[in-house]
């Protein structure tokens, strides 16, 4: 009898040793953040700059211990196609067990948003502007403001300018069919017209054809929405292929090929009011911490995926403190709950939908700068 | 003149090709071997130059370092790829796998190095003029005419009237026929390749001067040299030429009736017609059964 007590205590002692233990091992295990951008392929350029910015975050939230656990980044390529991620979103939810997903592109994020849906794995956008990806899921967020806010914005000044015809290259995908309903539109209730429409795959290279199609379309400017290397070809070859009106684009072409460009120079662009003269900590802090790094000035993307880690921080905090275990959708509630954060650019609000409001500005490229028009 | 510009951009953008695809084929043609990775000798021969006008050298030294760095490639590539897989009697899954994984690594070497970004040089030569209402021409466009003249020309007499290139257009046809006429088919291959490889280097500097370069454009150049040469006729150097340019003008004449978007796809149209209709291609032997 003594000896199946004996036997009984021991056992249940060590069943809770190893409940101990495994809690223990639970409470140290990292919080892991995914990416899922193109790292390879025409749209490379994006992925790097969309990491440098998620990794200042990840540096300064290490820097000031403030979770419980570690946050580690897993990477995926989603190629900048919807097959890839789909692909990679599946890896990352499925493998990598992430909670909390950095994305860009419309497409990547219309294929991956409903496996993060189903997963309740929140998605933070800060790259993909299509206007469809507002309210895309209750788990995908937009830190960015989308093409919709951008055309409406640049469609009256272009017709206060005095270019009315428009001629519009888009890609034919999401974010360029979701672009050309909002310039087609914006534009007419602006007081301005399309002078053509011109659709481009991503694989395209060549557009000398395209440029003798716009000239004889005699537009008084052209507008494009493409992403990534491709942009830099469309401004080359049409200034090269004679056209000689303003270039027109969103802020997809504030990337270092375009911005060296030659054939760049004068080209106007909507972009999200860039907070660099913000005068708040977190701002300061930013800016200081990537100019001592970087020598330049970061860009609105840099600032968008730093946000996006800096929010997952500030919302695990929250959680952590309430003694909330940090989940989908407990992130989701706690960023509804309390709706204004400190980020890069000072005190950001979201709406209903996880959507942070910014302001956007016109500007163009002046040496290689952007510089604020309007 | 909508009709006519389109004519001038497609034969422009064509004779791009027909160099490239022509390099492909005399590749091919003389060794049977499928080189997958003839775009890479494009992506680094368009690299080289443009790194090496970024660096201040001349047009015509940094064309001289970026056929250096094709032949170069293309002779590594025989010497330690194919024919290492060749003794062992490889198969040409296993030729293609092999050639891939090498496009695959001089990708991510010229991310490593240049960046992933789009680069290209600028040069007035590219910048269209209007030398008719509603007819823009670029300088460019006569170089291209004039360097796939000169070098078609050089290739067409070489191949047909010296004892080297005669033996060469033998090798794919009885390489022990050749080695019993005391001609070395390793050493023919290894000219193949050189040749072959350099011409893919016009393509890549007018590239690299008109549409631009990022790292990726090995797969799309080799895409195009592969259409160029089912078209013109598989391993027939006049067939990658004429090939390739019916591809660049079919391109661009399509946009004068079809959207922007269908542009490259009317290649590929053009590509399964053949298939279907005269697999054999423009030139190409037909194949008895």
């Amino acid at each position: 009898m003594i000896e199946r007590r004996m036997l009984l205590r021991a056992g249940l002692g060590a069943a809770a040793g190893g409940l101990a233990l495994g809690r223990a091992r639970a409470e140290a295990e990292p919080y892991v953040l995914g990416t899922l951008f193109p790292m390879a392929g025409p749209n490379a350029e994006y992925g790097t700059i969309f990491t440098e910015g998620a990794q200042l975050a990840l540096t300064h939230l290490a820097a000031d211990k403030l979770l419980s656990r570690q946050v580690v980044l897993k990477a995926e390529d989603s190629q900048g196609t919807p097959q890839g991620g789909a692909v990679g979103m599946s890896k990352l939810v499925n493998v990598d067990h992430a909670l909390y997903v950095l994305i860009g592109f419309t497409g990547v994020s219309k294929a991956a948003a409903p496996i993060g849906t189903r997963a309740k794995v929140v998605m933070v956008n800060g790259g993909g502007v299509g206007p469809d990806l507002a309210g895309l899921s209750p788990y995908y967020w937009n830190v960015i403001p989308l093409a919709s806010a951008e055309v409406s914005r640049i469609a009256p000044y272009l017709v206060a300018k005095g270019w009315k015809r428009v001629a519009l290259i888009y890609m034919d995908d999401p974010f360029g069919n979701g672009l050309r309903k909002s310039m087609q539109t914006d534009l007419p209730k602006a007081g301005g017209e399309i002078a053509g429409l011109f659709a481009i795959t991503p694989a395209e290279q060549q557009f000398s054809a395209l440029a003798a199609k716009v000239r004889d379309a005699k537009p008084d400017v052209v507008y494009f929405a493409s992403y990534g290397a491709q942009q830099a070809q469309i401004i080359k070859q049409l200034r090269d292929n004679g056209i000689d009106q303003q270039l027109v684009t969103y802020s997809g072409a504030l990337i270092p090929s375009v911005r060296s460009l030659p054939q760049a120079e004068g080209l106007i662009f909507t972009v999200q009011t860039a907070p660099w003269s913000a005068t708040d900590p977190v701002t300061r802090r930013f800016l200081a911490d990537w100019q001592a790094t970087h020598k330049e000035l970061p860009s609105v993307y840099h600032q968008n995926y730093y946000n996006a880690v800096r929010l997952f921080g500030l919302l695990a905090h929250g959680l952590e403190q309430q003694g909330k275990p940090v989940d989908g959708d407990s992130l989701r509630a706690e960023l509804l709950r309390v709706r204004r954060f400190a980020l890069v650019g000072g005190e950001g609000t979201f709406d209903d939908l996880g959507d942070l409001s910014v302001p956007i500005d016109i500007e163009t490229l002046k040496g290689g700068q952007p510089v604020k028009l309007d | 003149m909508l009709l006519a510009q389109l004519l001038i951009s497609g034969i422009q953008t064509g004779l791009l090709y027909a160099l490239t695809a022509a390099g492909f084929a005399l590749i091919f043609g003389a060794t049977r071997i499928f080189h997958f990775a003839h775009g890479a000798a494009y992506a680094l021969a368009g690299y080289g130059f443009v790194f090496a006008v970024r660096a201040g050298w001349s047009w015509p030294l940094a064309a001289l370092l970026a056929t250096v760095l094709a032949v170069g490639f293309g002779l590594f590539m025989d010497a330690f790829v194919y024919r290492p897989i060749q003794r062992h009697t490889g198969s040409f899954f296993t030729v293609f796998v092999a050639a891939f994984g090498v496009v695959i690594v001089v990708q991510s070497g010229i991310e490593i190095g240049f960046g992933r970004a789009f680069v290209a040089v600028t040069s007035p030569l590219t910048r269209a003029s209007a030398v008719l209402p509603g007819l823009y021409l670029a300088r460019a466009f006569w170089i291209a005419l004039a360097a796939a003249g000169v070098l078609f020309g050089a290739l067409g007499l070489f191949l047909a009237r010296t004892r080297t290139g005669i033996a060469l257009r033998a090798l794919a046809e009885n390489p022990d026929l050749l080695r019993a006429y005391g001609l070395s088919a390793r050493r023919l291959s290894a000219l193949a390749f050189a040749l072959g490889s350099a011409l893919a280097v016009p393509g890549a500097v007018l590239g690299a001067a008109t549409t631009g370069l990022s790292p990726s454009v090995a797969s799309h150049v080799m895409l195009v040299s592969l259409a160029a040469s089912v078209v013109g006729g598989i391993g027939s150097l006049r067939g990658a030429a004429a090939g390739g340019l019916v591809l660049g003008i079919a391109e661009n004449l399509v946009v004068s009736v079809l959207d922007t978007q269908w542009s490259e796809a009317a290649g590929f149209v053009v590509l399964f017609a053949f298939i279907l209709f005269r697999p054999r291609g423009i030139f190409g032997a037909a194949l008895a059964r």
